[in-house]
This record gives C-alpha cells, structure tokens and sequence, in this order.
C-alpha cells in the first residue's frame, strides 16, 4: 500500500511509523520548515521552549503514548514526575487567594480539605462513580450537585484547565472521571528527556530508517476523490501524488477543506454538520526563567485560589539540558474560555499577575507568552467532543488531537486515536497492530 | 512585515527570528529592528506574516 501522511504532528508521525514497520510505503507532507507540529521544541534565549505542549505526556511511559513509542521501536526515555502534582492553598483557611501566604499539598491529599461530611461523601462517590460513571452533564454540575463545596469546584477547574484547557463548566463528567481513572492506571504523567523533540526525533529516526520520507515545506492544497474514495493529494507546488490511503493529521475541519465538500450525499452533509460543532480549546503559555527553581520538583503545581493560571511545570527538574546551565524552565498554563479570546491581553495579564503572587518574592524573568486558539489550538477538539477517526470517504482517515480516541488525554488520547486509525486500516488489509 | 488577523500569539516567529525583532503578547509585533529577512513567514503556522507593501 502506498500512504499520503498530510502534516508531521505527533499523530500524522505516529501513523507513519505504525504503517512503516506494517510493511507499506509512506510519505509525509509537512507545510513547515520543521516536523513536530505542536509538539517539539524551539529554541528562545538559549532554552529549550516547544510549539505547543509543556514537555509533558500525561500519561507517563506506561500510558498509551509511552507504550506505543516502545512497539514502535522509539528509545526516548520518559521520566515519570514525582509528586505526580501538589496543590497550592491558602494558608488561611477562608481567604480565596494567595496574597496572605500558602502551603502546598499533595494531590493524593486533596480531600483533607473538605468538612467531615464531604469526605465521607467523597470516599462513597469515588467508589461508586468509578463502577457507575455518571452518563449526563459537566463536571461543574457533578460537583455542586454532589458535593456543593467551593473546593470541590476549583480543583476541577484547575484540573480541567491544565490537562484540558477547558472549564470544568464545558467538560463532560464522565470523561473527567475516565481521566482519573486512567490516572490511577497509568500513575501519572511523565517528561521525556529532550523535551517534545526527543519523542520526535526518535520516531523521525523510526521512520527514515524504514524508507518513510518525509517532505517539509510542502503544503497540501488538495486531496483527490474518486467515486467517494481518497486517492491523492496536490502539493502547493502543483504535483499530483498517488496513494491508497491519504491520513490527515490536521483535524475533521481543516481537512474538509481541502476536498470538495458539495457532493451533497445524505452522509457527507450529516457528517459536515456534526464537525461544524467542533470547538478547539485554546490557552496561554507563560514561560518563566529563574535561577533558584520555583516550584522543586517536575509534576504539575495546581494553582486553583489563582484568578486565572490553572497549574504550572518546572521540567528542568527532570531534564536540566532543557534550560541554559545554572538556570530553570518553568511554564504555567491558563485556560482561555472561547467568550474571552477577544480580550486575550487582559486574560493574559490577569494570567501574570496570577504568577506575582504564587511566586511573590522568588525571582523570575518572563521569557514568552504564547497563546493558542482556532486553527492552531491547545486541542482541535476539546475532550469529550472528538469524533472517530473515519470521514465519509473510504480511505481517508483523520488523527492527532482533532480525533482523539476515548480515555486518553492529550498526546496520550492521540495515540489511542492512532492505534485506532490504523488498526482500521490494517484491518482491511488483514493485517493487525500487535 | 506585516502581521494580519489571522496571528493567535503563538510565538512560533519569535524564536525564529535573528534579530529578536517580534514582541509577542496575545498577537504578534514586529518592531524597528526587522531587516525584512522574511525567515519568520515559513515558520508561521497560520501563514499571518505578510510582507508590507
Ligand atoms: C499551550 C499548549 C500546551 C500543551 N501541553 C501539552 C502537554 O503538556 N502534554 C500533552 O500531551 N499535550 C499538550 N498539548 C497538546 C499537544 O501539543 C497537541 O495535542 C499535539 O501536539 C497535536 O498534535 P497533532 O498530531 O494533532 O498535530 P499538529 O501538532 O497540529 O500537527 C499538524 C501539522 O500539520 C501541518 N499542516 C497543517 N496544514 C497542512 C497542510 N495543508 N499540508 C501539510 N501540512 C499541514 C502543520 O504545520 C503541523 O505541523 C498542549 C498544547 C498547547 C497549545
Ligand atoms: S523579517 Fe526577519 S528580521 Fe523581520 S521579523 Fe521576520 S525574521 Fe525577524
Ligand atoms: S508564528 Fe504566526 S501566529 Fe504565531 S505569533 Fe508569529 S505571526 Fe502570530
């Protein structure tokens, strides 16, 4: 089989690596100067930043990716985080922010917070919602039905926020608590050595030394159907490439875009109008420099008592090569709700005042603030909300963040999506992934 | 240079520029030291930086 692999993120790779050791051609077609997508590193002031993602796979070297990675014949080394993540509260017990001090708790811990009755309530809930995951509504409604607590809340739209980028508002119970769920399973998230890069490099390594090539700088302008199947794509440079499968990476929209999406059949138009409802997540990056660390250790500090920072990572405390010598990385992330991207400046102010006072009295120089929204999102689709990796046209097949599979979040979530496009596909070769 | 509507603030440029001549917050800026180099357009993933005319 001959495979057309549009865009180089972590999900087109992956496909690509899968399909490689499965025996078949593949060429990869990627619009940038570099591979990677949004999940690799850029060099800014001598350190190690990355387009996208903080260093980090939620799931750790167990998890989806981190198995996936291994079969595949990746040697990246993924270090686990411990703590996997702490909490900062305030020390006061009713004050909502930081500014009268904090101390900092374990995750494992968080129910020490709540009154006597919550606790017991909470200790019944987690019993029995992981055997009877509740079927409707948000996490925000789970937790004020269920534990009517002002904690309860900012946990989950800290936890929402960082491993998300949504409120917990716009997140669907039951996958928070699948999330957690795999938590447990996995036992919690990890940072591979080099960065985003060093999972790219090796799979890149992977691929070429398979006979996979791929093309950067080569924008995909159009994919060929006929008679309802994929056969090609056109680069912008005008050239025609064949294939027998074409695997995007680079969401349901932004791929309908590049057919023409008026041949009005039954399917074709209930499947355009159920991506219309897609709604990418978005959210700021704040990277930090320091000399003496910030935080001390490289899980995720959950900032819930801060207006708008949902959690923060110091991954020079796993991986020192990531920073100039002698100093720290440290990246905080706020989720940005889709009514406030038109006044992305105040929320990213809002989001610096937040470090102020979590890092009152350390010093720290902010090194660059991204943000993500639309097209270049935090996740194309925001979990819960992803479709399968099949469109309406045999041969075409949808991956990365745009597709993820059930369960998984994030990078994790787009290797379950990927195993799932190939397994598909292998499927009708009769050929299988394990 | 220019920088259309279409910038998220991602500060892909930025990194790529040798003149540290692009501010990012929210949006891209680019200032008085761009040489018009135009290295920061192919790495821009939403094809936002235009050259002025
Ligand atoms: C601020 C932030 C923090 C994050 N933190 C984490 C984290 O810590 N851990 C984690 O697991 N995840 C994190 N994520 C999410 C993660 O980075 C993304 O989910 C993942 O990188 C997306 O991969 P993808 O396969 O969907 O493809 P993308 O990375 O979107 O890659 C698609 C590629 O296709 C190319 N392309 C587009 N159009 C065309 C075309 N027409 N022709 C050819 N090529 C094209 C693009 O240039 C791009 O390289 C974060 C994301 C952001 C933004
Ligand atoms: S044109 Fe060159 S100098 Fe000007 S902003 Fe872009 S990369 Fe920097
Ligand atoms: S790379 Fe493009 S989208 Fe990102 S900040 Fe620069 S101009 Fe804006």
């Amino acid at each position: 089989m001959r495979v057309l692999v549009i865009g180089s993120g972590l999900g087109g790779l992956l496909s690509a690596a899968c399909l490689l050791r499965a025996g078949h051609e593949v060429d990869v077609f990627e619009r940038l100067p570099i591979t990677g997508g949004r999940f690799t590193n850029i060099e800014y002031k001598g350190f190690q930043l990355s387009t996208g993602a903080l260093h980090m796979i939620p799931h750790g070297p167990t998890g989806p990716l981190g198995t996936l990675l291994r079969y595949l014949g990746s040697d990246v080394q993924i270090v686990r985080a411990d703590p996997m993540a702490t909490i900062r509260t305030p020390i006061e017990k009713d004050s909502t922010d930081y500014t009268h001090g904090f101390q900092d708790i374990d995750f494992h811990d968080f129910g020490k917070r709540f009154s006597l009755l919550n606790k017991i309530k909470l200790t019944v809930l987690i019993t029995t919602t992981r055997i009877f995951p509740p079927k409707k509504g948000s996490m925000a409604d789970w937790c004020s039905k269920n534990l009517k607590d002002d904690w309860a809340l900012r946990i989950a739209d800290s936890f929402c926020g960082w491993a998300l980028s949504l409120r917990a508002k716009d997140v669907p119970a039951a996958e928070v608590f699948e999330i957690i769920e795999n938590m447990y399973r996995y036992s919690g998230s990890g940072i591979p050595l080099g960065g985003c890069k060093g999972v790219i490099d090796t799979l890149i390594d992977v691929i070429t030394s398979c006979g996979g090539k791929i093309h950067t700088s080569s924008e995909v302008s159009r994919i060929i159907i006929e008679d309802k199947k994929a056969v090609g794509i056109v680069t912008d440079d005008g050239k025609e490439h064949r294939g027998d499968i074409v695997i995007s990476d680079i969401g349901h929209i932004e791929t309908s875009r590049l057919y023409d999406a008026n041949m009005a059949t039954e399917d074709m138009e209930k499947y355009l109008t159920s991506i219309k409802e897609l709604k990418p997540s978005a959210g700021v990056k704040i990277c930090l420099s320091s000399n003496e660390p910030l935080i001390g250790h490289a899980g995720v500090l959950l900032t819930p008592y801060a207006r708008r920072i949902n959690g923060i990572n110091e991954v020079t405390n796993i991986d020192p090569s990531l920073a100039p010598p002698g100093k720290h990385l440290t990246m905080a992330h706020q989720c940005v709700e889709w009514e406030n991207l038109n006044r992305l400046k105040d929320e990213i102010d809002l989001g610096l005042s937040d470090l102020a006072e979590i890092f009152a009295g350390k010093d720290y120089e902010v090194l660059l603030i991204q943000s993500y929204s639309g097209e270049w999102p935090v996740n194309r689709a925001s979990s819960g909300t992803d479709p399968t990796n099949k469109t309406p046209f045999e041969g075409l097949y949808i991956v990365g963040d745009g597709a993820k599979g059930k369960g998984g979040i994030e990078v994790d979530g787009i290797a379950l999506g990927v195993r799932n496009a190939i397994k598909d596909i292998l499927n009708q070769k009769n050929q299988s992934i394990d | 240079m220019e920088i259309s509507k279409r910038c998220v603030g991602c500060g892909q440029c930025a990194a790529f520029c040798p003149k540290e001549a692009i501010i990012v917050k929210g949006i891209a800026f680019i200032t008085a030291d761009c040489i018009q180099c135009r290295i920061c357009m192919a790495y821009c993933p939403m094809k936002a930086i235009e050259e002025s005319v």
